[in-house]
Parts: structure tokens; C-alpha cells; sequence
């Protein structure tokens, strides 16, 4: 859930649109009180508009898909307090400049996948579509082709169109 | 739709935690807001993040997970 936060945030929606709780069997005025606090702050963010965020949660799910995300999910105990098999412990804000380095870099990219499912763009109509720069758009654009999952269309006068491919 | 705006929460709720706390804030006659709309799960931990962006994309101003 930590991840969802960390993703919701990147993409500018923002980790108040989710909660994660604690409330025991016990706790009747607990659970009363935390439905009025959650009531009040979503009441004070306003209404959410799903279909302008489109692009950015279908990045999300996308994000969230990948390997890279489903494997560092959860192993920050697992790696700042036992180790990894070197034996070697990572110190927690280490762990979690990587793991936000991660997030940034798999959102970035299935954000573009999904900009690209409306057919062949340039990389300039990526940057306006998605509200990333110009240079991440290309950087992550050429990972994108390395990985085999987006490619050159062709040519519109001089300027190169970018297709997905797959999946 | 009315003019004010209400809130919608989408809440997933651990059977054995925090559904029984809710119960226990009816029985009690605990007042709380309607804003909740709940789904039972066995397990918090079984609640997937990819439900938090349905629930989002579904339309829900927020979504909580309740342990």
C-alpha cells in the first residue's frame, strides 16, 4: 500500500485519495471516529474526476504490474533488517530513494505505453499528453524500444512516430 | 445530482478486525457518516493495490483500507 501511495503521488493525484487503517474488533468509536475524520479530509480534497485522471491510474495499474514494482513491494524489512544474500543490510532511506526511483521510472513509462494506445504519436505529443518533459519522454521512449515494447511507425514530414507494441 | 457535494468512500474491511468494529459501532449506536460504502474481505492483506485504482477509477472520491 506504501507503493500505491508513493505512485499516487508522482502522478499528482495525491496519496490522500487513499487510507490504510487500523481498527480492532474492540474499537466500535475507533471505527467512528476514523469514518468522520476520512469523511472530513476527502470532503475538504472535493470531488475526484476519474476520467481526467484516465491516463494517470491506468499508469498506476500499469506501474504496478510490473515486475520490477511486485518484486521490491514489501522487502524493505526484509532488506534494511536481515540483508540481501551478500549478507549486506541497506540503511531504510537508501531503500527508499531506490524504491521512489523505481516507482518514477515504471510509472513513466506504462504512462507513455498508455498515451501510445491512442495510436502513433511524436515525442513531442507524448510530452503534452502526458505532462512529462521532453527529454524523460525520449529517454524513457529508448528504453521502451530496447525493451521491445514500443517502435518507430514511420515518418510525418520529418518528424518520427512512435507506435506500442503487444500487449 | 444535488449541488452539495457528499463524499464517496469506497472501504475494505477486514472480517475478522475492522468489520467487527464496525458492527460493533452500529450496536453501540456510535453516529458516523454515510459516506462509507463497505466490502467484506476475509483478510486486509488480501486486498490487492490494484483495487484501491478501481475503486478510484470506479468513481469514488477515496478508497480506505481497514486492517
Amino acid at each position: 500500500m506504501k507503493m500505491v501511495e508513493t505512485l499516487l503521488d508522482i502522478c499528482g493525484i495525491g496519496r490522500r485519495r487513499m487510507a490504510l487503517r487500523w481498527v480492532s474488533a474492540a474499537e466500535g468509536q475507533l471505527f467512528a471516529d476514523t469514518v468522520k475524520e476520512l469523511t472530513k479530509s476527502t470532503q475538504e480534497l472535493g470531488p475526484f474526476d476519474a476520467q481526467e485522471h484516465r491516463l494517470q491510474l491506468a499508469a498506476i495499474e500499469g506501474a504496478l504490474k510490473s515486475p520490477r514494482i511486485r518484486w521490491l513491494t514489501g522487502m524493505d524489512r526484509h532488506l534494511t533488517e536481515r540483508g540481501n544474500v551478500y549478507n549486506e543490510k541497506i540503511d531504510l532511506e537508501t531503500f527508499q530513494k531506490m524504491e521512489r526511483e523505481v516507482a518514477e521510472d515504471e510509472y513513466q513509462k506504462a504512462l507513455l505505453l498508455e498515451a501510445l494506445r491512442e495510436g502513433p504519436l511524436s515525442v513531442r505529443e507524448m510530452a503534452a499528453r502526458t505532462g512529462l518533459p521532453v527529454y524523460t519522454v525520449s529517454l524513457k521512449l529508448n528504453d521502451l524500444e530496447r525493451r521491445g515494447l514500443a517502435d518507430l511507425k514511420g515518418f510525418e514530414g520529418s518528424t518520427p512516430k512512435f507506435i506500442r507494441l503487444a500487449a | 445530482m444535488s449541488d452539495a457535494f457528499e463524499a464517496k468512500i469506497l472501504a475494505f474491511l477486514c472480517n475478522w478486525c475492522a468489520y467487527a468494529g464496525a458492527d460493533l459501532a452500529g450496536v453501540s449506536r456510535f453516529q458516523y457518516p454515510s459516506s462509507l460504502r463497505v466490502i467484506r474481505t476475509m483478510c486486509s492483506g488480501r486486498v490487492d493495490p490494484l483495487y484501491v485504482i478501481e475503486g478510484l477509477k470506479s468513481g469514488y472520491d477515496q478508497v480506505a483500507v481497514f486492517g
